[in-house]
């Protein structure tokens, strides 16, 4: 230990000598410039300063006579000016006084309610294993043929195309008691919900989005009425009135031929609706077909199929007869093909939808 | 009390009257839901091509078995190109039509889900061609139409079979009919700097290219007239830009007068045919002009000092459309045939240029240049629905098809070895595809509807 702070010691004091003598070691600093310098009297220094001061400034020099300029006074008749017409300034109209800006109190906002009570939390059962949330990435417009309103990814290439999904089956080959139909796998075609443009593909433009749904139309149920007896305390001329209301609601309820059932709910309307509308191609229809709405009847059969014999245009609006004609076809293709294996509709309902009206509005379709 | 005696009656009285109206609502409603048809709307369809089959025409002389194979499948690649429609290959069919007279089985039809279907008959003596053919609409299990037949030679073959898929593809969408056109444009050979051009015309698929002009002089924008035998087209033959008539059928051409120390260019005619409308530069500022062309008479249309060129007739012949760049960018304004107040209908971001009215006169299409690419896109004339249909580097010289329902253009690609190619994409945005030419191809005018 003491050797080392020996040589510490040692190692210290050779730095420290070594800065403040160092220098005696230094090489010999450079000669010194040396300029000579003459010492002068205050009598000489006078007569230098004498000599420097500037010449005295002589101004005493002839300055050229002035030419004698005879003044051309033209020969000018004297003559009033006449006077200039000026028209009075127009008096502009002093503008309306600026109306001090209104200041409105704002109210304040409604406090919030706070509760002080702390929300009872329940306490996990366990262990829950977070998923990490699959994110797709961000999907990307592609001009597909097809556009319907709901999309459709693309089906698996050897499905063939129809408008209802299917599994394909195939009978199986041990001895199964049951007879299996073999049918070909079917599935949609693949679909966007608006016409892609080359220009919507572009990466600085985002697409348009998606049109909105039309609300499922509110099915105004037929509520019964309910009957009640008269009360007692009535008058003669009253239960007189009700009982002939009464009577006469009988006598108009005509006498059910067919299972006619409650109205359809929203949501069976709603079926037959998309039923439709996964048939009703406006892709081929001029650009007036497309701006004429059509109201078609069809007769239903049974099993919910159309008649085609049945099929015919009640009514149009917005666009020519021709046009109408266009649409006309579309709708009833639509009908007859979406229809051509019934379409789902309750048959204890049979008399709800034994004659449907559709009315096709091509407005949505129009900008895709 | 006796008042309370009273009210309380009065409101008993009022519960049964309305009990009444309950009563009567409610079985004229029941009766109602069973008698009345039920009502629904349909507002959202889809938009797909609608599938058709052609199968090959019946020849009914001996020369015609290749014709017939070929018109139809001209027809078919015409439906196919307005990518309203889809083929169902032969191979698909359950039946085929092996009498055109015969009565057609629909259900073999329905059953491969062909919507339309077209038969044909074609019948060939020497030169003379003519070609039968019917239009089914498959699910309502009608003809559509009735059959018609046209005459012909058989040199013209291709545009017997661009007539026959004309009146399909009217019948079925109920738009006019425009495979029967031409177009003329300037074929282009040879790269960027060294481009030589001349005029050529085609069948609007790019059959049948012939040459107007040869490649010596440099030629521009030409444009059909309204009745299809002349063309317009700027030249510099005379080493200055000056505006030629040409005569298609006699290919002879006549130079319009114009005074010395101008320039006009990007002329276009008026729906007579008589005037014509262009852009005359003179002492470095641009305006617009017509000109008689039976007597040279000029008349002057604009007068500002900023640029106003390329003005495009609208089909009746009463308003111009054209670009100036008055409010500091190049935009559209509308005015009257005769001058006068132009009013401003492009409101966009971008430069807006060279608009063209549409044939049925509801839009315009125009170039459209934003943030360093070019687009083709359709307006209303009041600046609404405003649509891009395409996107490139540079796209431009849009012109409609004589039912306004397709715009033809040209794109230039990107680099020295770029090209320019002849494209048309329909107003929806569909169906955006090159149209084959021999060589490249840039401003492109297509010609009314051939009688």
């Amino acid at each position: 230990m003491n050797t080392g702070q020996y040589i510490s010691g040692a190692g210290h004091l050779g730095l420290i000598g070594w800065v403040l003598l160092g220098g005696v070691f230094a090489a010999e600093p450079e000669p010194a410039q040396v300029t000579e310098v003459s010492v002068i009297s205050s009598a000489e220094f006078d007569a230098m300063v004498a000599a420097a001061t500037s010449p005295d400034q002589v101004t005493e020099i002839a300055q050229p006579a002035a030419p004698e300029v005879a003044p051309d006074t033209p020969n000018l008749a004297s003559q009033a000016d006449s006077v200039i017409q000026q028209p009075a300034p127009l008096q502009s109209e002093t503008p309306p006084a600026d109306m001090p800006p209104e200041v409105t109190e704002l109210a304040l906002p409604p406090e919030a309610e706070v509760d002080d009570t702390a929300p009872v939390l329940e306490e996990p059962a366990g262990d829950i294993a977070v998923l990490v949330p699959e994110i797709a990435p961000q999907a990307v417009a592609w001009p597909v043929e097809r556009v319907a309103p709901e999309p459709v990814a693309q089906p698996a290439p050897d499905v063939t195309p129809d408008v209802a999904q299917q599994d394909a089956v195939t009978p199986d080959a041990t001895d199964t008691p049951v007879e299996q139909e073999s049918q070909e796998a079917t599935a949609p075609e693949e679909a966007t919900t608006e016409i892609v443009t080359e220009a919507a593909i572009a990466p600085a433009r985002s697409a348009r989005p998606p049109g909105r749904r039309p609300a499922a139309q509110p099915v105004t149920q037929a509520a019964a009425a309910p009957v009640q007896t008269a009360p007692a305390q009535t008058d003669d001329v009253d239960a007189a009135a009700i009982a002939a209301a009464v009577a006469a609601a009988q006598v108009t309820a005509p006498a059910a031929v067919v299972p006619s059932g409650p109205p359809l709910s929203a949501g069976e309307k709603e079926s037959l609706r998309v039923a439709v509308s996964s048939c009703w191609n406006v892709g081929s229809l001029s650009s007036e077909a497309l701006q004429t709405t059509v109201t078609v009847s069809v007769a239903m059969n049974t099993d919910g199929t159309p008649i085609v014999g049945s099929i015919s245009l009640d009514g149009s609006s917005g666009g020519s007869t021709a046009a109408a004609r266009q649409a006309f076809e579309a709708a009833r293709r639509a009908i007859i093909r979406c229809g051509a294996s019934g379409f789902k509709l309750p048959s204890d309902k049979y008399g709800q939808w034994q004659n449907i009206e559709m009315t096709f509005n091509p407005e949505r379709m129009r900008v895709k | 009390m006796t008042a309370f005696g009273l009210k309380d009656a009065f409101v008993m009285k009022f519960r049964f009257f309305a009990l009444c109206l309950t009563l009567f609502c409610a079985s004229f409603g029941v009766a109602h839901a069973q008698q009345g048809p039920l009502r629904i709307e349909i507002t959202e369809g889809v938009i797909e091509p609608l599938p058709f089959a052609v199968p090959s025409f019946q020849p009914e002389s001996a020369e015609a078995g290749q014709m017939a194979a070929n018109l139809a499948q001209v027809v078919a690649q015409d439906l196919i190109g307005t990518g309203l429609f889809r083929e169902i290959p032969a191979s698909a069919f359950i039946s085929t039509v092996s009498d055109f007279n015969a009565p057609v089985q629909y259900a073999d039809w329905k059953a491969i889900n062909a919507q339309a279907l077209v038969t044909g008959a074609v019948n060939v003596q020497g030169n003379s061609l003519s070609v039968k053919f019917r239009l089914y609409d498959v699910f309502s299990g009608a003809e559509l139409g009735s059959g018609l037949q046209f005459t012909g030679t058989a040199d013209g073959w291709r545009r017997m079979a661009h007539k026959v898929a004309d009146a399909v593809y009217a019948r079925i969408t109920g738009e006019g009919p425009y495979f029967d056109s031409r177009v003329v444009y300037v074929s282009e050979t040879g790269p960027k700097d060294a481009r030589a051009k001349r005029l050529a015309i085609m069948d609007y698929d790019g059959a049948n290219v012939q040459y107007l002009t040869d490649s010596s002089v440099i030629v521009l924008a030409p444009r059909f007239s309204p009745s299809g035998d002349r063309v317009l087209y700027t030249s510099y033959e005379s080493g200055f830009p000056r505006i030629y008539v040409l005569d298609i059928g006699s290919v002879q051409r006549r130079v319009l007068e114009s005074a010395d120390g101008t320039m006009s260019f990007a002329p276009r005619f008026s729906p007579s045919g008589q005037t014509v409308v262009f852009s005359l530069t003179q002492g470095g500022n641009t305006d617009i002009y017509t000109m008689d062309i039976a007597s040279g008479a000029s008349t002057r249309l604009t007068n500002t000092p900023a640029i106003e060129t390329a003005p495009s007739y609208s089909p009746d012949g009463g308003r111009i459309v054209f670009e100036s760049d008055r409010s500091g960018t190049q935009q559209l304004y509308v005015m009257s045939a005769s001058g006068g107040e132009a009013q401003r209908i492009s409101f966009g971001e971008g430069r807006y240029g060279t608009p063209v009215w549409s044939p049925r006169g509801d839009l315009v299409a125009f170039t459209k240049q934003n943030k360093g690419r070019f687009h083709i896109g359709v307006m209303r004339l009041d600046g609404s629905e405003e649509r891009l249909l395409t996107a490139s580097f540079l796209d431009e010289g849009p012109t409609w098809a004589p039912n306004g329902r397709v715009i033809m253009f040209a794109r230039e690609t990107q680099g020295e070895g770029g090209s320019s190619t002849l494209y048309s994409v329909d107003i929806s945005g569909r169906n955006l595809r090159p149209v084959q030419t021999p060589q490249g191809g840039s401003d492109p005018s297509w010609s009314p509807l051939q009688k």
